[in-house]
């Protein structure tokens, strides 16, 4: 069984940003009002993390992207009260949102703040609302919402694959994120193919997970020669 | 504490009411039916029996693509050019969509939620299943369908599959 994983190169990674706007149009994530986004209302599936270094003028700033890390262990899911949550059998932590109550447990739980909840009814700019991914559904008022790893993608892939009678390449099933990435920082595949470019990457000398010693075994690799 | 349990039993009443109320308005919609009057009377039996015509003849993408699409105007035209084939009445309307040239407005039937992903092309083609099980015999419908064979509801989806081995992952059909 597959196990989807990614590794992002933040020494390739330009902050550029393509990811979170490559995400935000493929997952149909709605984009807040200023006044929302005031309260700190701003829904992001993909963040980019920044942080500044040092004083002016010897500053140097770090970005990096965070998307779900998709545990391995998760602890969003053995929280949900009602089952909305939960880790597939290829790894994917999934969010079903039509059985999601809005408690927001799951939001506490996760230690990286993966997930964003829908305070309000999105509200689709002109145009906006005629264009949207038909391939992921519009989530309404009340559900929490996450990264899904273009779960959507991997369907349409596997048909293709299984119409063909061949089991996936590397590389066939990318999210949005990865294909987007200009600088190529993005590597995504399964893990357990040993032969795929996530699991050299994994293998990397650079490689660490974020908050390991939590034990949820994130499946997300940075790889950075900083520390 | 009368005043207190005076307003419960009201609001006990009160959603009494409104449960009745729901439960009235769901017999009427069931009785009345969402029955769409289609444009045209068209006969499955004539044309699967008669003329030979395959489900995918019409419904042209059931075998490549997730929506299997209801046949669009050209279909029609490629049999019913300009002088009727038969006598009947329906045809004279569907003669005339032809020389107008404007597209018949066929009514869906069958609604699949926007938050579910159900493709034809994987219950057809590599499930191999057969239309009728969720379509019904198409073969003796002599009238258009007027509501679904098969309700599109999830504990449907999940029998079938169930029944077939296969996954019931939430996310294998939900996104």
């Amino acid at each position: 069984m597959a196990k989807w994983t990614m590794a992002i190169d933040l020494d390739r990674c330009t902050g550029c940003g393509a990811c979170m706007v490559a995400c935000k149009t493929e997952n149909n994530v709605p984009i807040v009002t200023p006044e929302e986004a005031h309260e700190g209302r701003v829904m992001n599936w993909m963040e980019m993390i920044t942080e500044y270094e040092g004083d002016y003028p010897n500053l140097s700033v770090r970005r990096m992207p965070k998307p779900c890390f998709h545990c391995d262990n998760p602890p969003c899911t053995r929280v949900c009260p009602v089952g909305a949550t939960y880790r597939n059998e290829e790894g994917l932590v999934a969010q079903i949102y039509h059985r999601c109550i809005g408690c927001r447990y799951c939001m506490v739980a996760c230690p990286f703040t993966a997930k964003v909840f829908n305070w309000h009814e999105p509200i689709w700019m002109e145009g906006a609302d005629t264009c949207y991914n038909p391939d992921v559904s519009r989530r309404m008022v009340g559900v929490v919402e996450k990264c899904s790893f273009c779960a959507h993608r991997l369907t349409k892939v596997k048909e293709e694959a299984d119409g063909e009678d061949r089991s996936n390449n590397d590389g066939e099933y990318l999210p949005a994120c990865a294909e987007i990435c200009p600088a190529d920082a993005i590597t995504f595949g399964d893990l357990e193919d040993r032969t795929s470019a996530v699991y050299g990457k994994s293998r990397d000398y650079r490689a660490h997970r974020i908050m390991e010693d939590l034990g949820v075994e994130p499946k997300v690799y940075y790889l950075s020669k900083r520390t | 504490m009368k005043e207190l349990k005076t307003g419960s039993i009201a609001s006990v009443v009160v959603r009494f009411a409104y449960a009745g109320c729901l439960i009235l308005s769901g017999a009427c919609a069931i009785s009345s039916g969402d029955e769409p009057d289609q444009p045209i009377a068209y006969n499955h039996k004539l044309h699967i029996e008669t003329v030979g015509l395959e489900c995918a003849e019409c419904h042209r993408y059931v075998e490549t693509s997730a929506a299997a699409t209801l046949p669009p105007l050209e279909v029609c035209r490629s049999c019913h050019e300009s002088e009727p084939l038969t006598e009947s009445p329906e045809e004279t309307v569907l003669l005339k969509y032809v020389a107008d040239g404007t597209e018949i407005p066929w009514k869906r039937i069958y609604h699949v939620p926007d938050h579910v992903y159900f493709s034809h092309r994987r219950h057809v083609v590599l499930g191999e299943l057969d239309c009728g099980l969720c379509h019904g015999v198409m073969q003796e419908q002599t009238a258009p369908v007027r509501s679904a064979f098969l309700e599109v509801k999830m504990e449907n989806c999940m029998d079938c599959h169930r029944e077939h081995k296969v996954t019931n992952d939430c996310l294998s059909c939900h996104r």
